[in-house]
């Protein structure tokens, strides 16, 4: 399968293509100026949406419907003037059920588009949620960074507000945080607050879903309402962002463990990816391939697997790197791009 | 007319024009009339903080910033602050 890798980083965008898996054709830096969060192809349209941000010039979204020849910013995408927040950063897009789009962003809202990223409305339901007042930014901010639609059902995730669910395409947020730790507050098991790096939910599943956090890994059969912690079983650490899953087995998971908290490399200095194929009760090593010794980091968007179950992550020093289905053996399909911000893949 | 003269990553978004000529009384007028006003002005209609503004060399945020009057040959001059050393 032919496949495109949108690869989002601190200096732009770039697109990795490539027919066969083994040949790779870079095109970039594509919004050069701009810190690419996240970028997607849309299934629908095939347009190309970036999360976009600079330091002088702010946040915003940008679209391209040429494959990333032109690109067109949002017209209007903000909070509301009468309140007390402000658009800080972009962080995550996905594509809807129907014909909108969704945007995570920094402090903690999201925003829907029903004209293809041209206008972003604020989602009233999270913006006026009543637990707002005990949300706090993690170390990247309020970041809505995780948004999953299966059957109807909406999750996100906001580090550190937790995960929440709707049932009514948005109106209102339940909470769904039960047994997942919060270990840096003082109630360690809150209703919300917790610090979420990375929420999905498996597609033939979608009552399984699972969560890279900052406390664990953890495991819910249950949409949510109750989660399993399955760090230790192999894992070196309980820390880390990336989290990826296998698109026809819902036992399996991939996850990248950092250090710890205070130290953001990886655990054991070794850019290990590990595997569960038994649904988190035990973990193996999955990094045939990769560098025994190193300390780069991959963050929370920098993971990502096809429809035929390949895998794909993106490293701080800029390298891409690939594995078939089952985690390896892996090889470097692009090295020395700008910081790696996110990784997606598409059928190209 | 004033002149306005922007950086690069603006003029990208601006399609590529870098110098705008604009019929604007102040400072405020002229950066509101430019098709990347939402890049330089915050969802409250403030100055984003890391932008700098310069009028005929002078920096207007030492000055009246927004409601800096323009002559009809000003030249205002966008810049982002000097940040990450």
């Amino acid at each position: 399968m032919a496949v495109l890798l949108p690869i989002g980083t601190r200096k732009g965008l770039f697109l990795v293509r490539s027919d066969d898996g083994k040949a790779w054709e870079v095109d970039g830096p594509l919004l050069p100026g701009w810190s690419v969060y996240h970028a997607i192809v849309d299934p629908r349209d095939s347009a190309l949406h970036a999360a976009t941000n600079n330091p002088f010039y702010g946040a915003t979204t940008h679209r391209s419907d040429d494959g990333g020849k032109t690109w067109e910013r949002a017209e209007a995408l903000g909070l509301p003037e009468e309140g007390d927040l402000k658009l800080n950063a972009t962080w995550h897009l996905e594509a809807g059920a129907d014909s909108e789009l969704w945007l995570g962003a920094d402090p903690g809202v999201l925003f829907r588009s029903d004209d293809a990223g041209k206008t972003w409305q604020v989602n009233r339901g999270l913006l006026e949620h009543p637990t707002r007042d005990r949300w706090q930014p993690g170390a990247g901010g309020m970041c809505t960074h995780s948004i999953q639609l299966v059957d109807g059902t909406m999750y996100i995730a906001i580090s550190a507000a937790g995960a929440f669910r709707s049932e009514d395409g948005g109106d209102s947020w339940t909470p769904i945080n039960k047994s997942v730790a919060a270990e840096f507050m003082p109630d360690p098991y809150p209703d919300v607050g917790q610090c979420v790096h990375k929420l999905l939910v498996h597609p033939r599943r979608p009552e399984r879903l699972w969560q890279q956090n900052h406390c664990g890994v953890y495991r819910s059969d249950d949409r949510g309402d109750n989660w399993e912690r399955l760090d230790g079983n192999g894992l070196p650490t309980s820390f880390g962002f990336a989290l990826a899953l296998d698109p026809e087995d819902p036992d399996v998971a991939y996850v990248i463990p950092e250090q710890s908290q205070e130290h953001h490399f990886t655990a054991e200095g070794r850019l290990g990816v590990y595997r569960t194929g038994d649904g988190g009760a035990s973990w193996e090593l999955a990094s045939d391939g990769l560098p025994e010794r190193a300390w780069v980091a991959v963050l929370r968007e920098g993971l990502a697997y096809d429809d035929e179950g390949k895998l794909y992550f993106g490293t701080q020093n800029g390298s891409v790197w690939t594995a078939p289905r089952g985690g390896g053996p892996w090889t470097e399909a692009v090295r020395d791009l700008p910081p790696i911000l996110s990784v997606e893949a598409a059928a190209a | 007319m004033a002149v306005v003269l922007l950086p690069a990553v603006l003029a990208a978004e601006a399609g590529g024009q870098k110098r705008f000529e604009v019929d604007a009384a102040t400072v405020g007028d002229a950066l509101r009339a430019l098709p990347v006003n939402n890049l330089l002005f915050d969802e409250t209609g403030a100055l984003r903080r890391l932008i700098n503004v310069y009028v005929d060399g002078v920096d207007a945020r030492g000055g009246r910033l927004l409601d800096e009057p323009l002559r009809a040959d000003s030249e205002v001059r966008v810049v982002g602050a000097v940040a990450g050393g």
